[in-house]
């Protein structure tokens, strides 16, 4: 089949390989409940935020879907798609569409085949990946470094060059912590890394980086070992 | 000392570039290992490193230490199969060592070669340049990033 455009990007990949692609997508269990058809009225592009800053559009993601376009879609997985952030705002469609829920849907699609563009997109984010699937709090008041907020001006140094003693000026006990957002229990952790391996979510950070897969696994291993379980060996688990 | 634009090779010591580490010969069969001007660059401000335990054998490619800076992490990774024999803890106490003296002070760990495992694909500086200049553009960076205290 040939390109819908002439100028149509990734004319050089297989219809196959985007079709295969697609039909994950399709297959998805979650897939009939995100498009309804498409009114074209762009009251979700008029809602989403990334759409004032991006050259995106969740009209798009509807349309291109609903016609089944696959090379569209094929672009659409390889760029636009990582433009969303996931706010759902787009979910006032008045015909119930969900183009935030089909780009959930494609991005696990994007992460599970290793494709580049996940890669790179995730790429600045590896230490946040690394702190949600060892302690399962996304966020550490230490990612606070001025070469990576250089939008907070002077404070940003000052923040973090003091950032225990301004973590101490946050009442709870559990918020005087700077490598995490909050104290986590090692019991938390053992369950949240029984989690990740039995829903397969540590084999799709491997297919993404390497270097965080083999770190979350030397991390999650010991533990688990401590706790008497082999990570290989989750069957003993799964009958308790 | 070779250079790619600012970034910085030391001349006695050995690289290996897929994993952007330098190596120093000890004498005694041992090696120090750290990360490289152009590693501490890509990572950006370097919060913490953990090296591994003395003791801990360590496959090649497998880890020797974790280094995380804001919101990037990653391992330093064993060139060979090796032992470690000695680990930094200046750095796990003061990360920012990795930054500013990346070649000195900021050694991560001291490892032995496993029996039987020759170390293979370490280049010396002049060698190293053109392999790195090839990693920097894959990787578009242009120059180093040395903060106030660097040195060589």
């Amino acid at each position: 089949m040939e390109p819908i455009y002439a100028d149509a990007e990734y004319q050089d990949v297989p219809y196959e390989e985007k079709k295969r692609l697609f039909d994950q997508v399709a297959q998805d269990m979650r897939w009939e409940t995100t498009l309804y058809g498409c009114y074209e009225c762009g009251i979700c592009t008029a809602a989403c935020p990334s759409a004032r800053f991006y050259d995106f559009s969740p009209r798009v993601f509807a349309q291109v879907m609903a016609r089944e376009d696959v090379h569209s879609f094929y672009e659409l997985l390889n760029d636009s798609v990582w433009d969303c952030s996931q706010c759902f705002s787009c979910t006032r469609c008045p015909r119930q569409n969900n183009p935030g829920a089909i780009i959930t849907i494609m991005r696990e699609v994007a992460v599970n085949n290793g494709l580049q563009s996940a890669k790179d997109a995730l790429k600045a984010y590896s230490r946040i990946i690394y702190k949600i699937m060892s302690t399962g709090t996304q966020v550490a008041p230490d990612m606070l470094q001025p070469d990576f907020f250089p939008d907070w001006g002077p404070d940003v140094e000052n923040v973090s060059e003091n950032l225990d003693v301004w973590r101490r000026m946050v009442p709870p006990e559990t918020m005087h912590t700077t490598e995490l957002a909050w104290d986590v229990s090692e019991k938390t952790r053992v369950e949240l890394y029984m989690i990740w391996k039995l829903t397969g979510n540590l084999e799709m950070i491997e297919q993404i980086d390497d270097g965080i897969f083999m770190i979350l696994e030397e991390v999650m291993e010991e533990l688990l070992e401590e706790h008497g379980y082999d990570i290989d060996d989750f069957d003993s688990v799964l009958e308790e | 000392m070779a250079e790619i634009n600012t970034c910085k090779l030391p001349d006695d010591l050995e690289y290996h570039v897929d994993f952007n580490i330098w190596l120093r010969r000890a004498g005694d069969g041992t090696f120090e290992i750290g990360m490289t001007d152009i590693a501490q660059t890509l990572a950006g401000s370097i919060i913490h490193c953990r090296p591994k335990k003395v003791g801990k054998a360590v496959k090649e490619g497998k880890g020797l230490a974790t280094v995380e800076s804001g919101k990037w992490v990653g391992p330093v990774r064993a060139p060979f199969a090796c032992e470690i024999v000695d680990r930094n803890d200046a750095v796990e106490a003061d990360a920012t060592l990795l930054n500013r003296r990346p070649y000195g002070e900021g050694w991560i760990v001291r490892v032995r070669p496993a029996d039987g495992s020759e170390p293979s694909g370490l280049l010396d500086a002049a060698s190293a340049v053109e392999p790195f200049r090839a990693y920097m553009a894959k990787h578009d960076l242009q120059e180093c990033v040395h903060c106030e205290g660097f040195k060589c």
